[in-house]
Order: C-alpha cells, then structure tokens, then sequence
C-alpha cells in the first residue's frame, strides 16, 4: 500500500533543501570572513560547555527565564527521540525504538516532559506578554511568538497522535503513557475509537512531521538559529586574558571594521547566535544614562545588515546597501553616536549566555572612525593632549610628579634607583587635584610600611588603556612603546597602580609587546602588609560607619580583583554592605572607555549618580569606598550634584587607614 | 595648483611664561613650543582645497627645534611635501620671516599661500601683508574659508554685526586664515607615527638679510589692577553690598 515512506521522503529533501539553501545564504559571508584562532586549548574549550551549557550558569542569574530555558532545553532533547521515532518509522517501515526502551522508559520520559516543555513553554508566554521585561524592548516579538507557537504544534501533535493510537487500540507503550493514555480516555469518549481514532492519527502523524519540517525551515531565518550556533559559539569563546584588545592584522588594507563582512568568522558566528534576551541591554550602563546604545540591538543591526538584503527585514527606502564603505555601516547601520557611548565595561560580555563578544567589535569601527578622523570634540582634545604631552590634561610631563611635593619625604627615582615596588601612578591620580590627595595619602602608607617603592616621575606616560579602546591603535603603540622603554631601564620587583585602568594595560596588554611584568593593585599590596602586620589597623574608633563597595571595572570584571578590597574592610573592621549590583554585575561609573574625555550630551541620567542612588537605598551605608581615581572623580562629582554630601561620603581605600 | 602652508611655532602657554633677564624677551629656555593655532587652521584649508581639486600642498617652516615634528604632523594631516628654510635664524619677527619666505618660494613657485592670521608673537597679523607686498601679489586676512576657482580663489570673511563678505583674488594670492571652512580634523597616531617614519623633509636655504626692523627695548609684564574686594556672607547681605558698591560707583540708579 504504502506511499508514506516516499511522500515523506520528498517532504524531507523538498523541507531540508530548503532549510539548507537558507542555512547558505547565513554561512555564506563566513566562508570568505577572516580567520580568527579559536581552536586552540579544545579541552578547557570543551570543559566551558559544563557551567554555560548543561548547567546554565549564566542563564539562572535571571532565575525564571533560566528555568523556563532549562526546561525547553532539556525536553527539546528528550523529546529528540521522537522526532528520531517519527521520520524512522515513516521512512524504514518497521522501524522502533522498542530495543532501547521506546515503548518502555523513553516513552515515559516522552510524556512527562511533554508535560515540562509545555510548562516552559507557557512560562515563556506568561514572560513575554504578561511580565514583559525591559530587556526585550526592541527585540523581535513576533519571531519570538512563532518559535513558541511552533514549539507548542510539534509537541500537541505529538501528544495527540500517541492518544488516537492509544484510542485505536494499537500503541504498545501505552501503559507507560500516563498523559496521552488520559488524553485518549476524553478523545474516546468523543467518539473517537477504533477505526476513526487510527485515521486522526494517521493526520496527526503528517501535521506533526509536516510542523517539524517547517520549523526547521524556519530556523535559519530566527533567532532560533542559537539552537545550532549557541553551543558552537560557546565553545569557540575567547579564552584569552579579557582585557587584552586584539591587535589588527598588520598585513590588513586598513585598520579597523569598516564592513561588517570584515568581521572574522567568529564575529559573525556571534551575530547568528544572539537570541535578542536583551540581558547585555538590562546591564549597559550607557543604555541606562539614556544613550543611544544597546548592545543588544548593535549585535541585531550587525547581524541584519550581514544578512544583507535578500533576508534581512526592510530597511528604509533610501538606505545604503549592507556595509560597503563608512557611510554604510558606521553612520547608517550603527551610528556614531552609539559607538561613542560604550565604556567598555564588559557587563554586557559578562551577562551574555552564549559570550557573543560585544566591545570588541565596537571597538574596532571606533578604529574605522579614528583612521577616518570621526571622532567627538572631547576625544579630539584629550587624544591631542596626549599626542602632544603624554596625558589628557594638557599638562607638561615634568609636572607628573608635582603631587609629590605635598609629602615630608622624598620618593625614590625608580630610573636611578633599584626598587621592590615600582609605582605607576597614572594620569588621575598624578595630575587631578581631586584624586593627588589621596596619592599622597597612599604614598604615606607605603613610606609608613616600610615598602621600598620608586615612580618614574616625568618618564611616565599615560598606558594607552583608554586610548586603545577609543580606536586610536598608534597612538596606544606611541604611548606604550614609550613606557616600556621608561621601565626597561628600571630595576624593580613589582608594579603596583592605584589605577585599574593602568594596571590592566600592564598587565594584559602590554605583554603582547613582549613584557612580563608583575603587575598588582594597591588593594592588593594595602592588604599584604596589613596581613604582614606592616601597617596598623585602625585602633583609633577611626571605624565608624557602614561601608558598600563598588567594583571598578577594569579591577574586577577585567582583573577579577574582588576580593582584596573586601578583605581589607574585613581586616580593618568596617561592616560591608554590599549594592545588589556587585562584583561580575557591577554597575559602571560611567568614566572608562574614553567617555571621561565626553560631555553628557543625551544622559538622561548619568550613571554615576544611579550608582549613588543605589548606595543610597542601602539605607544604612555612609561611606562608599571606591579603588579608582575615575571612580572617585565620577562619585564626588554625582554626591555633590545629587546634594547628598551629609548623607554618604566618597572614600578611597586607602583613607579608611588609621 | 600648488599650495604652500607656512607653519610657525609659537610658546605653549602651559605654565607661565617668564621675562628673560635682559628685559627684552620672553625667557625661551625653558618653554615648550608647538604649532600655531591659526595655522593649524590655515593647513586645514589648504588640505580642504587639496581635497575639492587635487592640488599639491607643502608646507613650510623655519627650520628650528620642533619643527620636525611639526612637518611631520603636517604630512599626517594631508599635506604632500614638507619643507624647513635653513636661515640660521631661531626666531625671525614677521617682517623678517616675510623676506626668507619670499626668497625660498621662489623655488616652490606656488599658486596660493596661506598662513594663519596672526601669532602670539605677531598679534597684529604682519606677516600675510608683508608677503603680499614682497611678492607684489594680492592678499587678504582674516579669512574664515577659501575655495578655488579657475585662476581665482574665493575667499569668505567675517566682518563686525553679523555681516560677510565674499572676496575674489587672481592666483598666486597670499591668505590669512583665521579659521578654517571645518575645525581641524583629527590626526590618528597611526598617521602620524606613518609621517613620522616616512616623511622626507625637504631643506632649502634662504640667506635674506632681515633688515633692521626694530628691536624690542624693553618687556614687562602687565601692570597688575586693582585688587579685588572679596564679599562673603550671607546672600541676602552680599546682594546688598554688590547694590551698594555698583550705587557708589553710578552704574545703577540710586534712591
């Protein structure tokens, strides 16, 4: 009798040269993307797959939609093995899983997370349309309800067909089919028994394969597409130190991203992969001071442009075709505006499931607009400022050390004498006349320590961290060639910085120029000679008030530098109350990536001051301590614009000292 | 069409600026230089006409300490060529800069020159008049943007209350700029370390003698007012203390 076999056989070449075709069209700009190399170190690759994949770490930090996630994770790969059911039997008559349990323990398996898919499922409903969070502002919603709708057709078919089997009295794992067996129990007593239940079946056996195979043509064109590129994705994730940016390729026509199908394999990789969870939206700190940022919508305007015009939804007459040039991608796909308000402060790498890389590909068209000289005003000054001088504040290197001559003794030249430590002190803390008091105020510390410790005085420059994340690439190279040269000549054992910013140049980005330096934080050095008995606790009832903390970027995100500060607080004898938002979700100042050297045109509310706000509702914290000059710059300026000086006061570490 | 840009350094006025012993001059040892404003704007221009017509830009300065570095920017920026004037003079006064320049451009030949309009050092914008008469050519100051036309260069000034003039000078011309047609671009250290590495500087020698043109007798800095009368208080008080002091002085109508 039997077509099946052949009518399903053509369904599935007609349904998968399809998806096929559209998969194509996806992967096609990757096969002549650039290389990247993300196949090295395959077990720790491999290894990463645990926490992000199977246990959804990062997933659960928003416990319902984790959960819901979970559920339709798990089901969907249960449920896989009556997808295998469905086209096997159709196509190799008779054909079953029955050996392997198909009509025993899989088919209980099937129904009971038919049961939990369905949950999930409903939960998502209840999420998007109930609930509705933020994040999802400027996602696709109509792609989402799809997904969903389709999900629920495949799995109601399938429940539907196992229960008209089960009427028609021939389905030999009925007994371990609790939910269908109840469901055939009500389609019986409709009427449907015997011959007529075996044709419903037999109808909702091709509903059922016939959804499937739509769903897998209609895949490619979604964020669905995360179901084949997620896992990929994770595996292939940077594994490299975080606050390393990439150097462009030498052998490059010109530097940075001008053409989003410049983008290596991977980037692009990272476009399909994005789900739209807006949860890098819900933790940037720039789309929250009301800026024109979302990483979210960045990676998604990416993407649709790669996706080009064939697939893409329509872009408004009038448009420039995807990426061939500056206007087409910086200025029309991505504004310039949107690029200039990153901080670089990684919250949204650190949220993202599937560790799409964000700032690096903003990064790399800031360098397209460096090159093309599109920068902002305040960019201007400060990268002229430090062509011209070393630094942003327009100030001769020999005044660098000035800060010194507020002390009763003489720091050590480290260019003329060996020392243990060698501090860089950096720009803020050398040259603002906010942040040199507490300078000085670390400097007696360490003398008070008894550390042997030396600066560079005028031989040093600014690190070029910021600078590099701007996207000017030569001038970083001018500034850093000229400090490792400073510190070439220098004899010390360590390096410590009161500045994260500096201290993650030297640390991660310097050593791709060859160096090796020991480089630490002073929360760090602070804590040891505490430990080491070197300096003394407050025993002076200096210890009054609560204190909250707040993670510098570059410190913990980039450094993971948590801990140090916290144990100092614990040493010192100081309660910490610690903001909901800290450590790996620590909400930026506002300062890094280059935005300290901008106005606050189109801040709606300046980060700095939310962060406050935050403290704030603490309700109890009265000092908040900071371990960056940025940060001390940004929250003196947000307490006393938000006129809550008598309420908390900013404080750096280290004058919580006796 | 060949534009030459004449770049000049003036003092950086970071930190104060000291009177030499001799009275005479402002003390030089110990102050750094970098490129004059006015002619970063001229150089913009020069690389806007550049970019409107394809003319060849070269820029010029005496050649001094810093200068290097200052071509160097120039070619960064967009210029093509970049030539010092070897005159064995450190700081020539603009009339005396005028001669050299007229000397060395005889070699260059230009079609158009444009300087920025004046200096700290020549506030009262000599130099583009001076070249102009050497030369026996037309100029202008004060320009705020230049377009080429044919055998003409268009020129846009900026006069008091609001009102402009568009002006047409035959070629060669000499301009002084006060502003260029877009604020200076933003020169990447890509370019510049590329200028830097590959720059070739050009080196012409001009022998002009400059002349007795005056020589300054005497500097001082200016003569300090009047301190100041802080007032502090209360608002209300201080208010009424500022009324009282304007009151006593006439500038407000009294009881």
């Amino acid at each position: 009798m039997d077509s099946k076999p052949l009518v399903l056989a053509a369904l599935m070449v007609l349904a998968a040269s399809f998806a096929s075709y559209r998969f194509f069209l996806r992967l096609r700009p990757m096969f002549s993307a650039p290389g990247i190399d993300r196949l090295d170190h395959i077990g720790e690759r491999l290894w990463g797959l645990v926490p992000n994949v199977l246990l959804h770490r990062r997933l659960l930090m928003i416990r319902y939609s984790g959960i819901l996630h979970a559920m339709i994770f798990s089901s969907f790969i249960v449920l896989f093995t009556a997808i295998i059911q469905a086209f096997g039997s159709g196509l190799i008559p008779g054909f079953s899983l029955a050996p392997v349990g198909g009509n025993s323990v899989i088919a209980l398996l099937q129904d009971v997370f038919a049961v939990v898919i369905l949950v999930g499922v409903g939960m998502a409903f209840y999420n998007r349309f109930v609930i509705k969070p933020a994040r999802f502002k400027g996602s696709n919603n109509k792609d989402a309800t799809i997904i969903l709708l389709l999900i629920t057709s495949v799995v109601v078919s399938m429940l539907l067909e196992f229960a008209f089997h089960i009427a028609a009295g021939n389905e030999p794992s009925a007994a371990w089919r609790p939910l269908s067996s109840a469901i055939a129990k009500l389609l019986v007593a409709l009427g449907f028994d015997g011959e007529r239940a075996a044709e419903a079946a037999h109808i909702l056996y091709w509903v059922h394969v016939s959804v499937i195979l739509g769903f897998l043509t209609y895949i490619p064109g979604s964020k669905h597409l995360h179901m084949f590129a997620a896992i990929p994705n994770i595996f292939l994730r940077n594994i490299g130190p975080k606050g390393q940016s990439r150097t462009p390729d030498p052998k490059a026509a010109h530097i940075g991203l001008s053409d989003v199908r410049e983008l290596d394999w991977k980037g692009m990789l990272d476009l399909y992969s994005c789900t739209e969870c807006g949860r890098c939206q819900a933790a940037c700190p720039a789309y929250a001071a009301g800026l024109p940022l979302s990483p979210k919508i960045l990676i998604m305007n990416l993407r649709d442009a790669l996706i080009g015009e064939e697939t893409a939804p329509a872009r408004p007459a009038g448009a420039p075709a995807a990426g061939s040039n500056l206007e087409a991608l910086v200025g029309s796909v991505i504004s310039e505006q949107t690029l200039w308000a990153c901080t670089t402060c990684r919250a949204c790498m650190d949220v993202c499931p599937l560790h799409i890389e964000h700032v690096p590909k903003i990064v790399d068209m800031r360098r397209h607009m460096v090159e093309a000289g599109h920068v902002t005003p305040g960019i201007q000054d400060a990268m002229a400022s430090f062509q011209q001088y070393g630094n942003s504040f327009k100030k001769p290197a020999r005044m660098r050390a000035k800060w010194t001559s507020g002390l009763d003794f003489k720091i050590k030249d480290a260019r003329k004498e060996e020392v243990d430590i060698l501090w860089f002190v950096g720009d803020y803390a050398s040259y603002d006349p906010r942040v040199q008091r507490i300078t000085q105020t670390v400097a007696r510390l360490l003398r008070k320590a008894g550390v042997d410790f030396g600066i560079l005085y005028d031989a040093e420059q600014n690190s070029g961290n910021d600078v590099r994340r701007v996207g000017d690439e030569g001038l970083f190279q001018t500034l850093s060639e000229h400090n490792i040269e400073a510190l070439a000549g220098c004899s010390f054992k360590r390096i410590m910085t009161t500045d994260p910013h500096s201290l993650n140049a030297l640390r991660q980005e310097y050593p791709a120029q060859g160096t090796s330096y020991e480089v630490i934080h002073y929360t760090q050095l602070l804590l040891e000679l505490l430990r080491e008995g070197r300096i003394e606790k407050a025993a002076n009832g200096k210890v009054t008030g609560v204190v909250t903390y707040h993670d510098p970027c570059y410190l913990g995100r980039y450094n993971n530098g948590f801990e140090p500060p916290r144990q100092i607080f614990a040493e010192l004898g100081y309660q910490l109350h610690e903001m909901g938002r800290c450590r790996e979700n620590s909400f930026c100042c506002g300062a890094g990536g280059g935005r300290i050297w901008q106005d606050d045109t189109g801040v709606t509310e300046r980060p700095s001051e939310n962060r406050i706000r935050e403290a704030l509702a603490l309700g109890d914290a009265t000092i908040f301590a900071v371990a960056c000059p940025k940060d001390l710059v940004m929250y003196t300026a947000a307490v006393q614009s938000l006129a809550v000086e008598d309420k908390i006061q900013v404080k750096d570490i280290a004058e919580l000292f006796a | 069409m060949h534009i030459v840009t004449v770049v000049r350094l003036v003092p950086d006025l970071l930190e104060e600026i000291q009177v030499n012993e001799q009275g005479t001059d402002i003390d030089r040892e110990w102050i750094g230089v970098k490129l004059c404003e006015f002619d970063d704007h001229a150089l913009e221009e020069s690389v806007l006409i550049k970019e409107a017509t394809g003319a060849t830009v070269t820029a010029v300065g005496i050649a001094v300490e810093g200068m290097d570095r200052v071509l160097q920017s120039a070619v960064a920026r967009g210029a093509d060529r970049a030539v010092k004037i070897d005159c064995g003079e450190a700081n020539p006064d603009s009339r005396a800069l005028a001669k050299l320049l007229c000397e060395a451009l005889a070699q260059l030949k230009p079609d158009l020159i444009l300087a920025g309009v004046q200096t700290p050092e020549d506030l009262f914008g000599q130099l583009v008049p001076f070249l102009g008469a050497l030369m026996g050519r037309p100029h202008a100051s004060g320009v705020t943007g230049a377009q080429v036309e044919g055998n003409a260069v268009v020129i846009q000034q900026e006069y008091g209350a609001g009102r402009a003039a568009r002006l047409k000078l035959a070629l060669p011309a000499v301009l002084g700029v006060q502003s260029a047609s877009q604020p200076p671009r933003y020169v990447s250290g890509t370019k510049l370390r590329q200028a830097i590495q590959g720059t070739k500087i050009e080196t012409l020698s001009a022998a002009a003698s400059a002349g007795n043109n005056g020589a300054v007798k005497e500097m001082r800095r200016p003569s300090r007012g009047q301190g100041a009368e802080m007032i502090d208080g209360e608002a209300e008080a201080v208010a009424g203390k500022i009324f009282d002091a304007l009151v006593a002085r006439g500038l407000v109508g009294g009881k």
